[in-house]
Order: structure tokens, then C-alpha cells, then sequence
């Protein structure tokens, strides 16, 4: 076991110098192919905002949970090392708007950084295509370098329209969360999270508490094992929204929950379980609506629909 | 037969047979589970935090966290290889966050699945991911490009999807792991 102290003492490699913020843009697999237009979002907003990206050329899956961590630990460890090291190498942390992708790298790196058997089986693997991995470079959450690296203030300050009077349901989702030990940015009570709440109210919304807010969407293995049963599980927490917020709009800090709760309605919908439509954006996207990019860019993949919304929002909220 | 005195052939005590090898199995699952991760097995004292906020408790799979751990230290092994829940778990770690042995329940559902792997007791939707994540670099892969265009986003995005050389690489990597062992796909 190696101590605390050489966790922390890898912690970071953007911390050190007073220098612009950058950082590399890490897609993972659902938002490069699945909905692009988070991609999208990304690439206006941060600019924007003043923080730098870099492409991290030739990336791959994280990888998810259902291959190698499957497998076991080096072989997990060593793929997600690889992605790492595209950032390591270029001083920068690597950032993602998608959960799984958030929780496999770090997840990857504590066990690293933990357990010196692991971290020399993965470098022993990484020096067949000449890298190595030091432990520094970790990945950060749109959500948290919005929240604590951009700060409230200066989101308040970018957006041209806001949403005074609209209600939204926050979906941070399972991996922006727990296990709390592996995250770099950690909620005060991981069970009661105010960072995405946060940064919807600072939009000018209402992001009330609600009873399931901290429920899974259902996504992932369990959707792909026993879609009933993830359908079900999502339906419980829509109804749980409608009843409890009668939300105007669902916002997700990860790329799945929003794949689910979007894709999900519509199903429901279409078999006469719900009779409700919220529509469903992921906070990047939802900021750069605010920050006038083009919706057509930034939030034009949907199932359920969101031109109603979209619409409320340049109309009403006009600062 | 070996015959005892007079003919008589010895006692057989089947229950203490049945004990010797039942203990030996137990041993066997739990010391596996072990090695492939998750270190606390033994930590666990059936108090049922984890299955309390379990999503899949909730949706009512048959092994999950809590009942999974039981079900391993008592020495289950076929009856679980059989059952997929391991293989529906979400990763979500509410079970790692609450468990107050940090006995890290999720890191038992990994290490099924890992014992499950060697057993090809998979489903086709793994094999099918971890083929992906080989030919493309991508478990989650679609040749479609539409969606891309449509934002103004180049189709090719900047991952191993367009980089030849990375590409190899991470083949490279892979086929020096325990996947590369097992020979669930094909790694030429």
C-alpha cells in the first residue's frame, strides 16, 4: 500500500503553474457516436470560457466497465493508463462529460497509485509502445471544472439568456459520486450532492431537492441485460419528477443518464406508461444554449423533444 | 474394497467426507474471488447496507451484492455461474460508499465476472463490446456518422476511430493482458 501523502503529492498536474487553463478533451465512446452534440457543446463553450482544449489524438474507450474490468485489473488499468498518458505527456489534466468514462480513468489511477504491482504491470505493458505512467495526470469532470475552476461568478457573467422561472430535475448521476474516495473533486455529502444544483440556479433556475435525485437512470449493464427492468427503474424516477418538481426540463451532469432518460420516455410514452414529456439536456449543453450557441449544434440529437424548450428559453430568457 | 476384520469393510463417514470437501470448495470460490479483487470478502457481516440502495435489488435480480457475498461464503459456485447479475451491475458504487466494513461490494461483482470470464459464462453483448474495443478502440462503435454531420462536428472524431497508429497501439497493449489468455475473441 502506498500512502496518502503520494496520492496527493500525484494529484495534479495543473495546479502548479498560474498559467491558462487546459485541458484534454476526453470523449469516450456514447458521446462520439451517440450524441455528438454534447461533443459540440464542449468545444464552444470552454473556448469561451477562456479554458484551452487539446483533441488528446487518438484516444480510445476508457474502457467501460463491461470489458476490461472485467478481465482484471492490469489489462483495465493499462488501457485507461494509455489515455491517461495522452494528457500526462502534455503536462494537462484530461476532462469528460460522460460518468463512466470519469469513474473507469480514476477508478484505474487509485488502484494505480495504491498498488504498486498494478502500476508495474501496467508500465510494463506501456513500454511495448513506449510510454509510461507517472500517476499525475487524472480526469476531471465538466461539472466540477465548471464549478470550481470557472466558478459560478463567471458562468452568471457568460450567458445571454437565462431561466428565471423555469423548475429543473438534476441528474448528476452514479459515477459523479461514488465511490467518493477515487474522485479528485468530491461532494460534501456524497449522498446529498449541491454541485449541479448549483450550477443550474446559477443559470437562473430552480434546481429543488427531490426524493430520487440521487437514483440511478438504469443505463448501461442493467439496460443492456434486462432493458425491462431498466425501463422500470427510470419510469419510477420520471414519475418521481413529475410529481414532486413538475420539472420543465431534466439537466444531467453525465452523457448516459441523458441517452436514458431521453430515450427511455419516448418508449414509455409510446406504450401508454406515461402520459408526461420532459425534455432532457446534459448541463454543457444547457449552458451553451445560455451562452447563445446554435441548439441545432449543441443540443441537436434528442428523441424526446426539446425545440419547445430551446424556444421558452431564447424567447424568455432574454437577459 | 479394502476389508477390515472378518470381512466387515470399514466405515465410511459421508458426512464428515461431504464436511472435508464442502470446507475445501468454500475455500476454493471465496480464495478466488479473492485474488481476482476484491480483498475484503472476509470483512463482511451480512448487515445489508449494500443491498438497501442496490439499484439491483430494487429491480429484483436474483444475486445481488449482499446475497451475492452469502451465497460465495458458503461455498455456492454452479448456481451462481448461471445466473447473470453480476453481469447487470452498474458499477454505480453506492454499495462501496455505504458498506461500513469496506468490504467494497462492488469489487465482489467484478471478481464474479472475472471468475464467470473463465468459465465463458458471458453474455454475447461483452463478447461483443470487448470485440469493439479491439477492431475499433471504441466498446460503444457505430459507422453511421449522420448524427456528427449533423452538429458540424468532421465524422471522423480525433480517437483511435482515426488514428492508425493508436490504434495499434492499444492492440498492442491488449494483447498483452489476461485477454489475450482467455481467447474470448479473436486478436489477430
Amino acid at each position: 500500500m502506498v500512502s496518502e501523502a503520494m496520492v496527493s503529492e500525484a494529484e495534479t498536474v495543473n495546479e502548479n503553474e498560474e498559467k491558462k487553463l487546459k485541458f484534454g478533451l476526453f470523449l469516450g465512446c456514447n458521446i462520439t457516436f451517440n450524441r455528438p452534440d454534447v461533443e459540440q457543446a464542449m468545444r464552444k463553450i470552454f473556448p469561451a470560457l477562456g479554458v484551452e482544449l487539446d483533441d488528446l489524438a487518438g484516444q480510445s474507450c476508457c474502457p467501460t466497465w463491461g470489458t476490461m474490468p472485467s478481465i482484471d485489473d492490469v489489462g483495465w488499468c493499462a488501457v485507461a493508463a494509455r489515455n491517461l498518458c495522452l494528457g500526462e505527456e502534455k503536462g494537462i489534466d484530461l476532462m469528460t462529460a460522460c460518468n463512466t468514462c470519469y469513474a473507469s480513468l480514476n477508478e484505474a489511477r487509485h488502484k494505480m497509485l495504491k498498488n504498486p504491482e498494478i502500476m508495474n504491470g501496467v508500465n510494463e505493458i506501456l513500454a511495448k509502445i513506449g510510454k509510461k505512467y507517472e500517476g499525475k495526470a487524472k480526469c476531471r469532470h465538466v461539472a466540477w471544472v465548471l464549478y470550481k475552476d470557472i466558478g459560478l461568478e463567471k458562468i452568471r457573467e457568460s450567458i445571454k439568456y437565462t431561466l428565471d422561472g423555469l423548475t429543473i430535475a438534476v441528474q448528476p448521476g452514479c459515477h459523479f459520486l461514488w465511490p467518493s474516495e477515487v474522485y479528485p473533486d468530491k461532494e460534501k455529502d456524497p449522498f446529498n450532492p449541491v454541485v449541479l444544483r448549483e450550477l443550474c440556479e446559477a443559470l437562473g433556475a430552480e434546481a429543488p431537492y427531490y426524493t430520487k435525485l440521487i437514483d440511478c437512470c438504469g443505463i448501461g449493464a442493467l439496460r443492456s441485460t434486462d432493458p425491462e427492468k431498466s425501463f422500470a427503474l427510470a419510469k419510477d424516477k420520471l414519475e418521481c419528477i413529475k410529481e414532486e418538481l413538475d420539472a420543465d426540463l431534466i439537466v444531467a451532469g453525465c452523457s448516459s443518464c441523458t441517452i436514458q432518460f431521453d430515450d427511455v420516455q419516448e418508449k414509455l410514452r409510446k406504450e401508454g406508461k406515461i402520459n408526461f414529456s420532459i425534455p432532457v439536456l446534459h448541463y454543457v449543453q444547457l449552458l451553451a444554449i445560455c451562452m447563445g450557441f446554435d441548439p441545432q449544434q449543441v443540443a441537436g440529437v434528442c428523441v424526446t423533444p426539446r425545440d419547445e424548450i430551446i424556444k421558452r428559453i431564447l424567447e424568455g430568457g432574454k437577459r | 474394497m479394502e476389508l477390515a476384520e472378518e470381512g466387515v469393510p470399514p466405515v465410511i463417514n459421508l458426512t464428515e467426507v461431504a464436511e472435508r470437501e464442502k470446507e475445501e470448495f468454500e475455500e476454493k470460490v471465496s480464495k478466488l474471488i479473492i485474488e481476482f479483487g476484491a480483498e475484503n470478502l472476509m470483512a463482511c457481516m451480512q448487515c445489508g447496507a449494500c443491498a438497501s440502495i442496490c439499484p439491483l435489488a430494487r429491480t429484483g435480480f436474483e444475486w445481488y451484492n449482499k446475497k451475492l457475498i452469502k451465497a460465495i461464503l458458503v461455498g455456492m459456485r454452479e448456481e451462481l455461474l448461471d445466473d447473470m447479475t453480476p453481469w447487470a451491475c452498474v458499477a454505480c458504487n453506492r454499495c462501496t460508499e455505504i458498506c461500513p466494513r469496506n468490504v467494497t461490494p462492488f469489487e465482489v461483482m467484478l471478481a464474479m465476472r472475472r471468475l464467470m470470464v473463465e468459465d465463458f459464462a458471458l453474455p454475447t453483448l461483452t463478447i461483443e463490446g470487448l470485440r469493439s474495443l479491439y477492431e475499433h478502440g471504441h466498446a460503444v462503435y457505430m459507422t453511421g456518422r449522420e448524427a456528427r454531420k449533423k452538429v458540424g462536428l468532421p465524422e471522423k472524431p480525433p480517437t483511435t476511430d482515426s488514428d492508425e497508429k493508436a490504434l495499434q497501439e492499444l492492440k498492442t497493449i491488449l494483447k498483452n493482458t489476461k485477454l489475450a489468455e482467455l481467447g474470448l475473441i479473436p486478436m489477430g
